[in-house]
């Protein structure tokens, strides 16, 4: 921790020389901040399940002079309409990690549509971490959707092979009254790469959310994704897939906040979890007494496919509300003997009929996208990841 | 084509075959007859090589190759095929991709090239006609949501593309109503060659009506206890089995 500290203090000036002065604006209080939270211990409720502290420990390189140029492209500093809802959802005093990035962090990717635009296309921006040494990088995202906007967003994040990568990414997002925002991140790095995603959204009335994360391969992957509805008939979809080998760790922590009245909350997170990797899924439903008419639902479902691989989950429904209807579950569970039976009874090899059967399981998720296109990439995405042995990191380290 | 000797299996433990012997030679049609929990479905199960059954005794050759040795998608790819008494629903999985994966998984193994996306389809719009399946009904998920009928008239689909040389048709009467039980059987009797042979189970004369078995067999706890012509399932759907058991 002392060594992120002392690189803010020491660095503080070229820190600021290359950001934008609302960003310069908000270090002071996150470091006091991060100072005083220090990173959370497994003790910590929506930190148990993954060590935070090990892997801030190594010693990463940042880099002073900005990000990708992929950032730019999106990039527009001088929007203040965009940039004063800069660090008003993300709290630094409630999160270390935040608090981090917000002391670190030296570019804002900035989406701003305004009252009744409806982007046709979406959105695409890829960060591709590149390094000849160990790197940590800062990113922050911005995205303000205003009354009736439309918008698109897909993340991808890759990394190249054999280095050690660290990012912390915080995304604020503002969903205007009857706006909708769609935003859909896929993560296809290596095991090499940690990597801590706070997300913070607020929904207006009317306003409708959907977040869908798809974590197709990695190192450490913590996301963490609240969203607030606080205008009356605001609506959230929360979706998750993570496919995970090896050594993997894939931590998923969400909080749905039901401020007001009639709002609906959806969220499915599903797992394939192999070998001897982990799984962690906590989802928070809160329901506070002012959100009469609330409608939620929560599932995560969960494969486990050896006795050494390890899947936590973790719903929580909390209702202070009387006039509700809100249901919660999940399950943890192999491949189901008799389809797996069928499939082989058809000629279907053992090791083929468990692809298509985990394929089977991962596709309900995509098969909540709109976007068709998409759904069909992530389709041959998830394919590929059970398939190819070619490309597999675990064959390819021999 | 297939010599069952001496079968012995159990399940969870429980010995439920207990000496089955029987032969199907080519171009013939054998049906299996026995009330509830005689041990038919059991049968089928320990040819297709499911894993809750375990063989204890016997022998079973098919085509002069040891069976009990093979995995079951080896037996498949051998011609072995059951049509199951209940099909399992796999959401998820399309019927388009399960039933592509089947036959190149088969012509691989008979050392044939895969079949391209348009040569399959056709294949499969062909194959569909021989028992008037609804297109809709391949468009789905294996199975998800399928009748009761149309998930056994989805079995002999399958059949009809994977040209099975022995099929086990487990049931494949119940759940169909009268029109679909005909046009069922018609499309099976279409798919009969010389060289293919069929143990077919059933409770009903109806669909033997339309099989027109060579041999009928009855099966009492665990063993073939009578065999016969067409004639004995007659005599069955007059007087039951009790006879049967009194007689062995
Ligand atoms: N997986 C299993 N676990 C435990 N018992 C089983 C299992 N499969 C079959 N059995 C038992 O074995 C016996 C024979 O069952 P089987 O399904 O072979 O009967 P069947 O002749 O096909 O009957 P039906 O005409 O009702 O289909 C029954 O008592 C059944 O309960
Ligand atoms: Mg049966």
């Amino acid at each position: 921790m002392n060594q992120y500290l002392e690189f803010f203090r020491t660095q503080r000036q070229r820190i600021d020389g290359n950001s934008h002065p609302v960003l310069n604006a908000h270090r002071e209080a996150a470091a006091a901040a991060f100072e005083r939270l220090g990173f959370p211990s497994q003790k910590v409720e929506r930190y148990k399940y993954t060590d935070v502290a090990t892997a801030f420990a190594p010693n990463y390189g940042i880099s002073l002079s900005g990000t990708t140029d992929s950032l730019r492209k999106t990039e527009s500093p001088d929007n203040p309409l965009a940039l004063s809802h800069y660090g008003t959802l993300a709290d630094v005093d409630a999160d270390a990690i935040t608090a981090l990035n917000t002391m670190l962090v030296q570019e804002v990717s900035i989406i701003h549509i305004p009252a009744g635009i409806h982007r046709e296309n979406p959105i695409q921006v890829t960060h591709t971490l590149h390094s000849t040494a160990p790197l940590m990088q800062n990113r922050r995202l911005l995205i303000v959707a205003e009354a009736g906007a439309h918008v698109q967003v897909l993340l991808n994040e890759r990394a190249d092979e054999g280095q050690d990568f660290l990012t912390t990414q915080v995304t604020e997002v503002f969903v205007g009254e009857g706006a909708h925002v769609e935003i859909y991140d896929i993560e296809s790095t290596h095991e090499r790469c940690h990597r801590f995603h706070q997300l913070f959204a607020d929904v207006a009335a009317g306003g409708r959310f959907t977040h869908a994360t798809f974590t197709l391969s990695g190192g450490l992957t913590r996301n963490q994704t609240d969203v607030r509805l606080s205008g009356e008939g605001a609506e959230v979809n929360l979706l998750g897939c993570a496919i995970t080998d090896g050594q993997q760790h894939v931590d998923n922590n969400t909080l749905i906040d039901h401020r007001a009245p009639g709002c609906r909350s959806r969220e499915l997170y599903k797992y394939v979890v192999d070998q001897q990797s982990t799984g962690a899924f906590a989802g928070r439903v809160l329901v506070r007494q002012e959100a009469q008419r609330t409608d939620s639902e929560e599932r995560n479902a969960n494969l486990v496919c050896t006795d050494e691989a390890r899947m936590w989950t973790q719903p929580m429904l909390e209702i202070y509300a009387d006039d509700v209807k809100c249901s919660h579950g999940s399950t943890v569970g192999q491949l189901n003997d008799d389809a797996l039976f069928y499939l082989r009874q058809r000629g279907i090899s053992e090791a083929e009929a468990r692809t298509l059967l985990k394929q089977a399981f991962a596709s309900e998720v995509i098969n909540e996208i709109p976007l068709e296109a998409l759904r069909q990439r992530l389709h041959a995405m998830v394919e590929k990841r059970f398939r190819s042995c070619e490309d597999c990191r675990l064959c390819k380290k021999g | 084509m297939l010599e069952i000797k001496n079968l012995h299996a159990t399940v969870g433990g429980k010995e439920i075959l207990k000496g089955v012997d029987l032969v199907v030679k080519s171009g013939e049609i054998h049906a299996l007859m026995g009330q509830n929990g005689a041990g038919k479905s059991t049968l089928s199960n320990v040819l297709v090589g499911h894993p809750a059954y375990t063989v204890t005794e016997g022998t079973v050759t098919f085509n002069g190759k040891d069976l009990l040795a093979m995995t079951p998608d080896e037996r498949s790819h051998e011609g072995l095929f059951l049509s199951f008494q209940q099909p399992v629903e796999i959401p998820g999985v399309s019927m388009v991709n399960f039933m592509r994966a089947a036959l190149n998984a088969k012509r691989k193994y008979q050392g044939l090239e895969p079949l391209d996306a348009s040569a399959f389809l056709k294949l499969m719009r062909e194959k569909r006609k021989i028992v008037e399946l609804d297109n809709k009904l391949t468009s789905r998920s294996v199975n998800e949501g399928f009748s009761g009928g149309e998930k056994k008239r989805n079995e002999i689909f399958q059949m009809a593309l994977l040209e099975p040389t022995l099929s086990i048709l487990d049931e494949t009467d119940s759940g169909l109503d009268v029109d679909a039980l005909r046009i069922v059987a018609e499309g099976f009797n279409k798919l009969r060659t010389p060289q293919t042979a069929a143990i077919v189970i059933t409770h009903y004369q109806r669909l033997l009506d339309y099989l027109k078995p060579d041999v009928v067999h009855v099966l009492i706890d665990g063993r073939i206890v009578k065999t016969g012509g067409p004639e004995l399932a007659l005599e069955i759907e007059q007087r039951g089995f009790d006879w049967i058991k009194e007689e062995a």
